[in-house]
């Protein structure tokens, strides 16, 4: 009984890594359309740099805080060679996400080499319920709630965030208003950018980041994502924690090794049972 | 006329080779009624988005003196966002900033939006997204506002109490009116002078009783009764009046702003 | 025109091989294979509007299918054999639930089958598992074993021109015209008749075996396989060629892969150097396939040999777009 609640938050942990990811999904294909290949990249720079100023005695917190910003800018950046160009359709910006995704492998090996790294998070074995886990899990279910809560705030609250939400709404109608559309759409890879830097800052104490960590975690937040049409954060958020939940389930009684499996075939599920659904959908991806 | 607060000029724009406006003139004063006429694809829409500088044009000049608003084709709702959302946004360019996006205002001006405030714009009525369509344009406190195709799809009740309104903005707050019109018949009632597109040139222009009686007019777009004969200036050109300051002269893709702010308030 | 050009190509690939010096014949027999499943990418992407990013799961389906086989005794040719059928097989099964999906979301369903697949051969243990299947023998038809690398060459070369020519005549053919039309608009392509569904599958198992016989050449040749040797970025890569080269056109994919895998050679003998840093060639490797893929899809998204016939053809007829 107390193993399993120990998986449970252990999973809610992992799981809430998968949300931040999913999020950065959505915020960005709400907005432009776009499908972020470049997702889990964001992550990856993010832990690296956050491991490097933590090794060069920068505190936490500031360290972190570092990590979530070069996810920002980096996610702007992607966001600029992605539909900078006036007239670049979606799937020409999926495939240039993909670019640059391969790009930040480059990058990454450049500055930091090839070898996983890791810090040192929260310290201690924290108990829960009788079971115990790393007190690390803790602070990330502690950071992540907050942060969803501020960013459904952000898009139902604030005139920025609604801006947002009237381009994801009608790109036509947010044209006829004045909002400057591909602007929002830079800000909306900048916000992906610092939610996946989060999810790769958060995450890293407990499960160490190699430069091709983020195909990992960006066919695990494509999952959640894809539970709510890529559109519902909160969907998203609740598919992250379920993801992260029942990997954590499947590892813990036996399968440790079908772990990968659990995500790719929800994944497939989904979007074929959704595919049935509404019948065959024209998006072309070129 | 009264100074023009829009003054297009030659106006040709081409999609991908095919040419939709070819060399258009049309003008419209400060707090006037204009209606602009004419059938399915002549070209109206394209001068609408030409005007708020969503096209770019190929060819002429679009001046604007003030601020210019437009009610889009088929009312364009951000559905899934409230009633009062979407009028904000609609102040989303205005330079008042936040206090520009007070859409109290707008609820004195229109009350048949006060019950709806809360309500989600996709499950409105079109007559009820129309005022919101009217609504969040005014939140940019226009001089001009450019209606597309005001009575579409929509039953004549409805469209008497919108024709209502826009006459009240007009006589109250000086507002001027570029109304497109496939119901000419409406648009000619309402407006004082009218222009009728075809195939992107302007045909004819001239004051609105006027075209009213012509035979062509009435031939083409009012079912063919023909009441009484009258003079038409058929495809004559605007006279330009009032001076030359402070004209924003409209780049692609820009907004349109230029001299005066204060509008209706 | 179109058949010079193949006259070229087919007397490029028989002269070329005995001219180059060995240490570049294994270089030239990965490339030849890469532009085999490049074709068959090249068709799904331009011709029927699909993105795959698991295409190197039909190469690996292939590879272990010959691998396998081989290993077990079978003679080497009913491997070679097997390995293009079992790999349109399993695009069949796998096609039928996926093709409904479009866009991203195929896209990321051909990922997760490969990443599925990858993880399920690293745990099968008659597949050699994580550490792979070793002693696989060298290829051989009827007591002739071919045991240099210019044999190996030569035989990548007859699977390209298999490739090429099975490429051609379906794009000519009554299916590759609807597909084209589906690509465009699927809606307008069903209303006129065009069985899309049916067209898209065949074009799916149609590449999965061009991918699949590459395998097993591939197979043989190393003599071992490991999940390693195909992972995601590899199917990346067919993206890339296929993209840099030109999609839909048929000499597309021999164009990019050629470019690309030229590049990445002479990038890797720089990288190798003296006085380079170890990373330095992995790291070059990425930036090639990275910057090439996003240069080539935002300013020449048509690829390389469009935009070559039309320098050649001057800008006169430039309007006449090139298909
Ligand atoms: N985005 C577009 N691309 C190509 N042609 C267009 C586009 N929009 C409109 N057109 C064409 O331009 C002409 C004028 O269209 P429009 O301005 O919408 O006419 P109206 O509003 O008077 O019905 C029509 O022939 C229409 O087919
Ligand atoms: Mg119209």
């Amino acid at each position: 009984m107390s193993d399993l609640l120990g998986y449970i938050v252990t999973g809610l942990g992992i799981g809430a890594g998968f949300a931040l990811v999913a999020s950065g999904l959505v915020a960005i294909y709400r907005v432009t359309r776009v499908v972020n290949f470049a997702q889990g990249a964001f992550a990856v720079l993010a832990a690296m740099l956050t491991a490097s100023l933590l090794g060069s005695g920068v505190p936490h917190g500031v360290a972190e805080l570092g990590g979530v910003a070069l996810g920002a800018i980096t996610g702007l950046l992607v966001g600029v060679v992605a539909i900078g160009r006036p007239g670049t359709s979606p799937g020409t910006s999926l495939i240039v996400t993909l670019g640059l995704g391969v790009l930040a492998y480059a990058i990454e090996i450049l500055i930091w080499g090839d070898q996983p790294r890791s810090y040192p998070g929260v310290p201690g074995v924290a108990e829960v319920g009788g079971a115990r886990l790393q007190a690390h899990y803790l602070l990330i279910v502690a950071v992540t709630g907050p942060v969803f809560a501020v960013m459904a705030w952000f898009f139902a609250r604030t005139d920025l965030g609604k801006a947002l939400s009237a381009c994801a709404s009608n790109r036509y109608a947010a044209q006829v208003v004045g909002i400057d559309v591909r602007r929002m759409g830079l800000l909306a890879f900048a916000i992906g950018g610092a939610l996946g830097g989060l999810a790769g800052v958060l995450t890293t104490p407990v499960q160490q980041v190699t430069f091709d960590s983020d195909v990992a975690l960006i066919v695990n937040g494509f999952a959640a994502a894809v539970l709510g049409g890529l559109t519902r954060p909160g969907v998203a958020l609740a598919g992250g924690l379920l993801l992260g939940v029942a990997q954590t389930l499947v590892a813990g009684y036996g399968g440790g090794a079908y772990q990968v499996e659990v995500a790719l075939v929800l994944m497939l599920t989904v979007m074929i049972v959704q595919a049935a659904r509404t019948g065959p959908v024209a998006e072309t991806a070129r | 006329m009264s100074r023009p607060v829009v003054e297009v000029t030659g106006l040709t724009v081409r999609y991908a080779g095919a040419t939709a406006l070819d060399g258009v003139d049309l003008a419209v004063g400060e707090g006037e009624l204009v209606a602009l006429i004419g059938a399915n694809g002549a070209g109206k829409s394209t001068l609408v988005k030409a005007l708020s500088g969503l096209l770019r044009p190929h060819a002429g000049t679009i001046t604007v003196r003030g601020r210019l608003a437009q009610v889009p084709e088929g009312r364009e709702m951000f559905g899934d966002l409230t009633v009062d959302d979407n009028l904000r946004l609609g102040g989303w360019r205005n330079p008042e900033g936040r206090r520009g996006r007070d859409t109290s205002p707008i609820y004195e001006l229109l009350p048949e939006l006060s019950d709806l405030r809360r309500r989600r714009a996709g499950s409105l009525s079109g007559g009820q997204q129309q005022m919101v369509a009217i609504g969040r344009a005014l939140m940019a406190r226009p001089d001009i506002l450019v209606v597309d195709e005001l009575s579409l799809g929509l039953a004549p009740l409805v469209v008497t109490t919108l024709v209502g309104h826009l006459r009240t903005l007009n006589t109250e707050r000086g507002l001027a009116v570029l109304l497109i019109e496939q119901n000419a018949r409406l648009a000619l009632d309402m407006c004082e002078r009218a222009y009728v597109l075809e195939t992107g040139r302007i045909a004819l222009h001239g004051a609105a009783k006027d075209l009213a009686r012509d035979p062509q007019v009435t031939a083409a777009y009012l079912g063919g009764h023909v009441e009484a004969g009258g003079g038409l200036e058929a495809g004559g050109h605007v006279e330009v009046g009032g001076g030359q300051e402070a004209g924003g002269r409209l780049e692609a893709g820009g907004h349109a702003s230029g001299g005066h702010v204060e509008a209706a308030t | 025109m179109k058949r010079l050009g193949f006259g070229v190509l087919a007397l490029l690939l028989v002269a070329l091989p005995p001219l180059l010096p060995e240490r570049h014949l294994a270089t030239f027999v990965l490339l030849t294979l890469a532009a085999a499943v490049t074709v068959g990418v090249s068709l799904l992407m331009g011709y029927a509007g699909q993105v795959s990013l698991g295409q190197a799961s039909f190469y690996a389906i292939g590879a272990y299918t010959a691998g396998l086989l081989a290993v077990h005794g079978t003679p080497p040719l009913l491997g070679l054999l097997a390995a293009p059928v079992i790999a349109a097989v399993a695009a069949v099964l796998l096609g039928a639930p996926l093709l409904r999906l479009r866009g991203h979301h195929l896209a990321f369903a051909t990922l997760a089958v490969q990443l599925i697949l990858l993880s399920l051969l690293a745990q099968a243990d008659w597949a050699g598992g994580a550490i792979g299947l070793q002693g696989i023998p060298r290829f051989s038809v009827g007591g002739f074993e071919l045991r240099n690398d210019l044999g190996y060459a030569y035989l990548s070369c007859g699977v390209l021109a298999i490739a090429l020519l099975v490429a051609r005549n379906v794009v000519a053919s009554r299916a590759g015209r609807g597909l084209r039309a589906a690509a465009t608009s699927e809606v307008a392509a069903a209303a006129s008749g065009v069985a899309v569904g049916g067209y898209r599958l065949a074009v799916f198992a149609l590449s999965a075996a061009f991918a699949g016989l590459a395998g097993g050449v591939y197979a043989f040749y190393l003599g071992y396989l490991a999940p390693g040797s195909f992972p995601v970025l590899l199917s990346i890569e067919y993206v890339v060629m296929a993209v840099v080269g030109g999609l839909g056109t048929i000499a597309g994919p021999v164009v990019g892969a050629t470019v690309i895998v030229l590049l990445v050679q002479v990038l890797n003998t720089l990288g190798t150097q003296p006085g380079m840093p170890d990373y330095a060639p992995t790291v070059l490797n990425y930036a090639v396939y990275a910057l090439l893929l996003v240069v080539c899809v935002l300013f020449l998204p048509k690829g390389l040999v469009p935009a070559l016939d039309r320098v050649r053809r001057g800008s006169l007829d430039k309007a006449r777009s090139i298909r």
